[in-house]
């Protein structure tokens, strides 16, 4: 996967001891990272006459949500203003990463793609849980 | 002299004696040959047992002779077998020959000699025992077998080995008491196969030559066989599961052994590294496992497990499986499952069920988030009824009954990936019965009222009974006919009723046969032939009977007397000519598909048409079925005691009456047109009075008919009437004038009208009937009954203006519009 280079907690304990800017941080690098392959991957099955539409609007609709998941943490963290370093960085370094994401085949980007999905929807429930912990946690 | 030499005898002989039992010494006792033995055929030996020796050294020698020879020979070789033994060599040894020998045994004192043995060498070979038998397990193609090897006998003769011995081996295990012996040939080995592993065999081994005995069994030799080894088998890995989302197991299951203890190990790398580990831990989760702590769980990484199975035959490895943790947790069920019942005010009451996530699962730190699903089913159910509640750990039920009791269980499950848990244990519910004393009281009242009711109305019924009866269900007038007696209509013909009636020479007598009429066909061509096909004295009878209706007091029309009615509704019963009486019947009720149907006209003590109503058979015309090739306008069976219909010729409206079934493509009624409806009338038609239980349908035609000067001259249509035999079908086919070639529709175009109402009665036995505008052509449901009796009441303001309603089942059936008009229901004298 292109974002295997990240270095990201890979259990509980060092996801709970990251400080929370660190994490979000890491939250929206790894969202930043799909962006501009996803719209690549959209181009690229738009082509394939075999899939289901349901497919290609799926494929779609995930890339909105990605977009908006990314603004969502953007705006509830109040990081705008702070991560245009942060963002500049991490467009080069997505640029760059992005090359190696076209290099991969469909299933490999899908599988990669679950994957780092998983990763960001567990840091943001424990970013939830530690900054809302009344709220079902 | 005699006496000393006995005495010297004696004395010698004392001497003797005394000489022995002095020494103890005498002559030998007396060999015996023990056994003579060829071990190959080309040389023997013989064996003796020696007697007594006589306490002297004895010696023995052995004689023998062949065959009837006289020479003797001594035996040549004392010392090759052994003591007391005689070694024949090959140069000694004739196959072919008996020897005699003797074995004499010498001492000082005296000589003694056995019984001499005749030997045939054939007869005594017997070779020795195979030796060196030596035995080996040995495994070849994953089968074990015992290879045993063993040498022929040895023989003195080390030159002679060109004997062919035949051997047999046998073994059996050690326990056992049978042998199992086995042929193997001239071959000095043997390969055995079918053996039990981990027994202990004991082997023997024998020969024999091509002739003679077989020898003695070889001495035992026992070997243990060794359990089946072989190198493991493949093992599997079953499955991995991580309970809580922070350490994980993976369980595998073994091959078989084979047969020696093995050892299995679990190797595993992670994605994206090269180095191999092996299983931290293989005790924590039970047997063939490995349990994966908190320090070796990685997310989001790809584990590839292997599990390898050692033995001391060698190893086997299973097949890789990847794994990513992430994906594989299944967490325990849920706790704590408590139940709270709730009792609201002013509010049914419901039943809280609570529960716990499972304890080792983090749900509060959101690194693990759980879905819940409840399970519910009545005690007796049979089914679940799965409750999907999201990530609450509550949940309210209201829907449940009341004094039922219901079992419960819960599941969760990670809300991303991952698999159900087990059901938590079951937990029953039992919901109080709610005994509300409101509905208690208002079923109590309930049941009182009730009570109360039937006894009133039991009562009222006991004592009025009758009245109520008749009250509801009106009986049907009888006939009252004045001057006439009901008795004289009972006993049929009878003068004085005839005379009355004025009817003449009715009912017929011989002419009966005449008076069936075949079929009626009017025609505007064929006014003539109508007549005539009534029989003779009918038109005119018909005429005088038309006009001499008079009795007022009689139900006239096409509904007959109650009375008569009821009597006559039988196909054959003798009809008194009346013309109020009558009636077009239908004679024969069933023809294939003629459909008579009964209506049962209910106008309160009118008169009832009744119609038979044939519903068994198709209800397509009979027309269709008759056989005479009518064209089949129209049929109908109907038992009308007494109606005709005659058509007026006055300026009163006549309505046809709707005699007969209408079939929804054949809208063919019998109809009589009004002289003054100049529209086309569909059809005429008019009720003759049937002498017997005939239908007599008198046809009106369109053009004047002297014949029958009811008819309407005005008519523009007319109506063929098919009268059939009475033993057939009776039917009655109108056939328009204008369709007379269809055989189907009546439609007129344009204004074909049926004429459904009865405006008046002339005459009291004419019925005037009128168009129905509201009636549909073709009736196709019961709801013309009710618009008929509607359009009934509209126009001219008839009295009594009753309709006949189809007896609902029957008339069913038809389509509206045919139903009939109790004309007698029309007129204004009528009761």
């Amino acid at each position: 996967c292109h974002t295997s280079g990240m270095l990201t907690p890979n259990g509980k304990e060092y996801a709970q001891k990251i400080p929370r800017e660190e994490l979000t941080h890491l939250i929206l690098r790894l969202l930043q990272a799909w962006k501009e392959p996803l719209s690549h991957f959209n181009q690229h099955i738009e082509h394939h006459q075999e899939l289901p539409d349901d497919s290609l609007s799926k494929a779609k609709q995930i890339s909105n949500m990605v977009h908006e998941l990314k603004t969502g943490v953007e705006k509830s963290m109040g990081i705008i203003s702070n991560s245009l370093n942060g963002v500049a960085s991490s467009e080069a370094a997505g640029l760059s990463i992005s090359n190696e994401a076209h290099m991969m085949s469909d299933s490999d980007f899908i599988h990669c793609f679950r994957r780092d999905s998983n990763k960001v929807q567990s840091y943001l429930k424990v970013l939830k849980c530690r900054i809302m912990p009344e709220n079902s946690c | 002299m005699k006496q000393k030499l006995t005495s010297s005898v004696q004395i010698i002989l004392l001497l003797a004696l005394t000489a022995v039992g002095l020494t103890g010494q005498s002559y030998p006792g007396k060999p015996k040959i023990i056994r003579c033995r060829s071990l190959e055929k080309e040389t023997f030996s013989c064996w003796w047992k020696p007697g007594s020796d006589g306490g002297l050294p004895t010696n023995y020698t052995l004689f023998y002779s062949k065959d009837s020879e006289e020479k003797i020979y001594e035996c040549p070789d004392y010392r090759t077998s052994g003591p007391n033994s005689c070694y024949f060599d090959k140069t000694h040894t004739n196959p072919w020959t008996t020897y005699n020998i003797t074995v004499m045994a010498t001492n000082e004192i005296g000589i003694n000699s056995s019984d001499p043995q005749y030997v045939d060498v054939t007869s005594i070979v017997q070779p020795d025992a195979p030796v060196n038998l030596s035995l080996e397990t040995k495994t070849s193609a994953s089968i074990m077998y015992l290879w045993a090897r063993w040498s022929p006998p040895p023989l003195p003769d080390v030159s002679s080995n060109s004997h062919v011995y035949h051997y047999e081996l046998r073994l059996k295990p050690e326990e056992k008491k049978e042998w199992e012996t086995v042929s193997v040939g001239v071959q000095t080995q043997y390969k055995v196969i079918r053996l039990q592993a981990g027994v202990k065999y004991v082997v023997q081994v024998r020969c024999v030559l091509d002739l003679g005995e077989w020898s003695e069994w070889s001495s035992e030799r026992r070997i243990q066989i060794p359990n089946g080894e072989s190198p493991p088998e493949k093992p599997t890995i079953t499955k991995c599961r991580s309970p809580e989302k922070e350490t994980f197991t993976c369980w595998w299951k073994p091959g078989s052994d084979g047969g020696c203890p093995t050892n299995y190990t679990l190797l595993y790398s992670k994605e994206g590294e090269e180095q191999v580990y092996e299983c931290p831990d293989y005790r924590t989760a039970g047997p063939n496992s490995c349990y994966f702590d908190k320090k070796h769980t990685s997310f989001w990484t790809i584990y590839n497990i292997t599990v390898r199975a050692t033995n001391e035959m060698g190893s086997n490895v299973s097949d890789p499986h990847y794994v990513d943790v992430t994906y594989i947790v299944q967490p325990d069920p849920p706790v704590n499952v408590t139940l709270e019942l709730k009792k609201p005010i002013n509010r049914k009451p419901y039943l809280v069920l609570t529960w716990s996530p499972p304890p080792l699962a983090d749900v509060r730190s959101g690194w693990l988030t759980l879905e819940y699903e409840l399970q519910l089913k009545p005690e007796e159910g049979e089914e679940w009824e799965t409750i999907f509640v999201g990530q609450q750990t509550q949940y309210k039920m209201f829907s449940l009954n009341p004094g039922k009791k219901y079992i419960v269980q819960i599941h969760c499950k990670p809300d991303h990936h991952g698999s159900w848990s087990e059901w938590s244990s079951e937990k029953y519910i039992q919901i109080p019965p709610d005994f509300r004393v409101k509905d208690m009281v208002v079923w109590i009242v309930v049941g009182v009222l009730s009570s109360l009711v039937c006894l009133i109305m039991s009562w009222t019924m006991v004592l009025k009974g009758y009245r109520m009866i008749a009250f509801i269900l009106p009986p049907v007038p009888g006939p009252k006919i004045k001057g006439i007696d009901t008795h004289l209509l009972e006993t049929g013909k009878s003068e004085e009723l005839l005379t009355a009636l004025g009817c003449h020479g009715f009912p017929p007598t011989s002419d009966c046969e005449e008076l069936l009429i075949e079929y009626l066909e009017v025609e505007d061509s064929e006014d003539q032939q109508l007549m005539p096909s009534h029989d003779n004295g009918h038109p005119s009878k018909h005429a005088k009977m038309i006009s001499k209706e008079t009795d007022s007091d009689s139900g006239r029309g096409s509904c007959d007397s109650p009375s008569l009615l009821s009597e006559k509704r039988r196909e054959s019963r003798a009809l008194p000519s009346t013309l109020q009486t009558q009636d077009i019947r239908d004679a024969e009720e069933n023809k294939g598909g003629r459909r008579s149907w009964e209506t049962q006209c209910i106008a309160s003590e009118q008169k009832i048409l009744l119609f038979n109503n044939e519903s068994t058979k198709s209800s397509t015309w009979p027309a269709a079925q008759l056989p005479n090739n009518q064209p089949p306008m129209f049929a109908y069976h109907s038992t009308i005691d007494a109606h005709k219909i005659t058509l007026s010729t006055t300026n009163v409206n006549i309505a046809p009456v709707l005699v007969g079934n209408e079939e929804k493509h054949q809208s063919q009624y019998p109809i009589t047109e009004t002289v003054h409806d100049n529209m086309e009338k569909e059809r005429e038609m008019e009720y003759l009075h049937s002498k017997t239980d005939q239908t007599t349908v008198q046809v009106k035609q369109s053009r004047p008919n002297d014949k029958s000067p009811f008819l309407n001259p005005k008519l523009m249509d007319y109506v063929e009437v098919h009268k059939v035999r009475q033993d057939e079908e009776t039917a009655v086919l109108l056939k328009h004038k204008e369709n007379s070639g269809k055989t189907e529709k009546y439609t007129v175009p344009g204004t074909s009208k049926e004429y459904t109402k009865v405006s008046t009665v002339v005459d009291h036995n004419i019925l005037v009937l009128i168009p129905d505008s509201r009636i549909q052509h073709t009736f196709v449901s019961q709801e013309p009954t009710m618009e008929m009796a509607q359009n009934l009441q509209q126009g001219q303001a008839e009295k009594n203006m009753g309709y006949c309603l189809p007896v609902p089942s029957e008339c069913s059936r038809e389509t509206s519009g045919s139903e009939y008009m109790d004309p007698s229901s029309f007129m204004p004298s009528f009761k």
